[in-house]
């Protein structure tokens, strides 16, 4: 027995870390293809609920447009401590650190005392740089998205920018206004937008010769986008319009519809007003009528992809079509437009991420200073130069370079336009939506019914979100 | 002993005993200071943080009971994440210790290449669960190699198979079964809908990677069973699944305890397939308590909530002791414990 109990203690202790490690709880650090909030370079909308369309839209961009460095302005300068180190932080892939690069080589020409040590966490950086915080090791400027906007922006771990901004000339005038709803708090700025993106109408120009239909324009309505999604759904040859279960692709049809998620005080969830009824059941209708198609559906992973691989002829994606198409259907000819126009208006939705300040920085005049630097004209300039993103200030939106990306861009200045954003508990509400919409797509619930859970669960976040401190 | 003087009672007989007992204490100083810091500190201040609300960056409010009631609330998450990982726990735990057992008994035939076998059965159990679960979803997804498979194979027969979108069909299994019988299953009745698709074929991705791990644990038992007991009852006319199901199983039952503990402790505690492969969804239908903890702690949709993840950990921990304590009670009557 002896002998038994050895033996078996022997495969225990083999195995106990074997099941430790099967069974930790580890975050895994690993670039997942579940986004949950997805970290991709200009805001792609984070598809939290329907996580098997994975195949998000890496924006990288072949930098072979990088242009010489701006001109100094010394005006925009301000004073900082002599000999700051700061650390810069975000995420983003190879192209995107390129950008930051080349930024950071630019800001050094105007302060040339100050060293950037620049920093990306390509995976779950919101994840380590909340840890980071906690530990007080967290870099002194990095990206802030609505998550971490969140997380640091009651608690005071970012620094307010706005005196740092005066002193250089700039004011939150120059920035496109919608964008900085998500910075602000209490008329404080606690970061810049950094970019921005925002959807247009993708299509596939032989699909409507196909059907003998005339391309779409940028004047076109809901009814122009039905009619030929089910015209060409009924020849066949491609599916219509594709579009997931998703908050971000259904915020245009209830933006456009009048309709909003929330009220504009984050206090009261608006998902079952009869503006978003109509909306929801526009789409839903396209979908019963065969003309709305799933990337799923049709075997692609997202609805970009789809386009490439020739399969539908319409769909609603933003900028980092343009380079997903030419890495990898370099030889697909697509096209994009403006979203069509809703009943009430047109109307697009914006994503947009920021660059803060870290309160706790040893040198917030260095810090505030990059930040201001990075996300102003003359570097945004040079960014959007390189077809990487849009620029955040509005006399530079004209400068996108793409022909399809430049009509997309302009979704950005439509009156009914606006970031999805809904106070602290965004992300919830905005699962509620994609949520309802899947459940009706499986014909789980009607609209009606679809919405009015997702007004009880969106109500629920928002008043969640209220009684937080 | 007795003595006049009121001294303190002697722990050690001799000098020497005291010396060594020092020593010892001083060997595993290092590892009892680094427990004592980072479990047993880390586990009460979670049990104190499990009674506040906690955002990590403004300093805790004490709540009392609001995070557990919070909780336990019907129709919230964690309530959905329970219900969602018994089915989990009741569908992989006998699944994957029967097959262990089936393995090892495979294995434990002598014939040339056992050892061979033995290391193949093993390797999914020794590869890191995020690369297995990364080769999975190559496998599941809708373009991937399980929907070619099938569509090839159906192809054999005449048959088109539709492509399943693995990893990401919310359709429970009771529900299927009603859809093939022209019924459905309504979405507030969603805990009557069995485990969706996608949740099922996870645990059969679980059961593959876990089970070789515990058929290593069921090979040892089964070579430390004397093969007298073999031989006895062979010569009073055993057959051998006679031989099986009356000397090996009740042989084999402190491992197996072992093993059923083991599994299903594990199995409460899924968390890596579920936040690499779906995150939760689809429509939560594969949302589980550490997943949920985990997006609740370091707020992934909303503000971080420390307190609601601490009390849900504490939940948890409760209901997985209880199961532990009730698989004791039920498998080890009578034999050896562990």
């Amino acid at each position: 027995m002896k002998k038994n109990r050895s033996l078996l203690f022997r495969a225990f202790s083999l195995v106990v870390p074997a099941t430790l490690l099967l069974a930790a709880c580890t975050p895994a650090a690993t670039n997942t293809p579940a986004p949950t909030a997805v970290p991709a370079n200009t805001a792609v909308p984070a598809n939290t609920a329907l996580p098997a369309n994975t195949a998000v839209p890496a924006t990288s961009v072949p930098a072979d447009t990088a242009v010489p460095a701006a001109t100094a302005l010394p005006e925009g300068v301000i004073p900082v401590e002599d000999g700051a180190t700061i650390v810069f932080s975000g995420w983003g892939d190879e192209t995107e650190q390129k950008i930051y690069r080349d930024s950071i080589a630019r800001f050094n020409e105007l302060y040339p005392n100050v060293t950037v040590d620049y920093q990306p966490i390509p995976a779950d950086f919101q994840v380590k740089l909340k840890a980071a915080m906690v530990s007080g090791t967290a870099a002194d400027v990095f990206y802030v998205d609505d998550q971490l906007m969140t997380a640091f922006g009651p608690s005071g771990k970012l620094l307010a920018l706005d005196d740092f901004m005066t002193e250089a000339g700039t004011s939150r005038a120059d920035f496109i206004p919608a964008l900085l709803s998500i910075f602000t708090r209490d008329g404080q700025t606690y970061a810049l937008p950094k970019d921005w993106g925002t959807l247009g109408l993708a299509f596939l120009p032989e699909a409507f010769e196909d059907a003998g239909l005339d391309l779409p324009t940028a004047d076109w309505t809901w009814d122009d986008l039905k009619a030929a999604a089910e015209a060409i759904a009924a020849k066949g040859t491609y599916a219509g319009f594709c579009q997931g279960a998703d908050w971000a692709r259904f915020a245009p049809f209830a933006f456009g519809n009048g309709g909003s998620y929330a009220s504009d005080d984050f206090t009261t969830a608006t998902l079952d007003s009869p503006e978003i009824i109509e909306a929801a059941n526009f789409v839903v209708g396209l979908k019963e009528s065969g003309a709305l198609v799933t990337a799923a559906d049709v075997g692609a992973g997202w609805c970009g992809e789809a386009i490439g691989k020739k399969l539908v002829a319409m769909t609603y994606e933003g900028g980092w079509m343009v380079n997903f198409i030419r890495q990898n259907y370099a030889d697909v000819v697509w096209q994009a437009v403006p979203l069509p126009t809703g009943p009430v208006g047109k109307a697009d939705v914006i994503f947009t991420n920021g660059i803060g300040v870290n309160a706790g920085s040893k040198f917030p005049r260095a810090a505030a200073a990059f930040a201001i630097f990075v996300t102003g004209r003359d570097n945004q300039g040079e960014i959007v130069a390189t077809g990487f993103a849009y620029s955040t200030h509005p006399d530079q939106i004209d400068m996108v370079v793409d022909p399809n990306d430049a009509a997309i861009a302009q979704g950005g200045t439509f009156d009914l336009t606006r970031v999805a954003y809904w106070g602290p508990n965004t992300g919830k509400v905005n699962d509620a939506v994609s949520q309802a919409l899947e459940r009706v797509y499986l014909g789980d619930q009607t609209v009606e019914e679809a919405f009015a859970q997702a007004q009880e669960e969106a109500q629920a976040a928002l008043d969640e979100a209220q009684n937080t401190p | 002993m007795a003595s006049a003087q009121p001294a303190r009672p002697k722990i050690f007989k001799t000098e020497r005993a005291r010396q060594e007992a020092l020593t010892a204490y001083l060997f595993i100083a290092p590892y009892l200071i680094v427990t004592v810091v980072f479990t047993l500190g880390v586990l009460i201040f979670a049990f104190y943080i499990s009674f506040t609300s906690f955002d990590l960056f403004t300093s805790p409010r004490w709540v009392w009971f609001d995070n557990y009631l919070k909780a336990v609330a019907p129709g919230g998450d964690f309530i959905r994440s329970l219900v969602n990982v018994l089915w989990y726990v009741m569908i992989v735990v006998p699944f994957q210790t029967a097959l262990a057992l089936v393995l090892a008994t495979i294995i434990n035939v002598k014939v040339r290449g056992s050892q061979f076998f033995r290391t193949v059965f093993y390797a999914p159990s020794v590869t890191s669960s995020v690369v297995i679960t990364m080769i999975f979803w190559w496998l599941y997804l809708k373009t991937g190699y399980l929907n070619f498979g099938l569509t090839k194979l159906w192809g054999l027969f005449g048959a088109e198979w539709t492509s399943v979108e693995w990893l990401n069909n919310p359709r429970g299994l009771f529900q299927l079964v009603a859809m093939a019988f022209g019924g459905d299953i309504p979405s507030n009745l969603w805990f009557l809908r069995g485990p969706s698709v996608t949740w099922m074929a996870i645990m059969f991705q679980n059961i593959f990677t876990t089970a070789p791990t515990f058929m290593i644990m069921f090979l040892a038992a089964l070579q430390e069973i004397p093969p007298t007991l073999y031989e006895a009852a062979a010569i009073d006319g055993a057959n051998r699944r006679q031989q099986f199901w009356r000397i090996t199983i009740p042989m084999l039952r402190p491992v197996l305890l072992l093993v059923v503990v083991l599994g299903t402790i594990g199995t409460w505690q899924i968390f890596d397939q579920v936040k690499i492969l779906t995150a939760g969804g689809p429509l939560d239908t594969t949302l589980v308590p550490v997943y949920l903890i985990y997006a609740e702690a370091l707020g992934t949709k909303g503000p971080s909530q420390m307190g609601y993840a601490a009390a849900m950990a504490f939940l948890l921990a409760i209901i997985i002791f209880t199961f532990t304590l009730i698989q004791r009670r039920y498998i080890e009557s009578g034999t050896e414990q562990y």
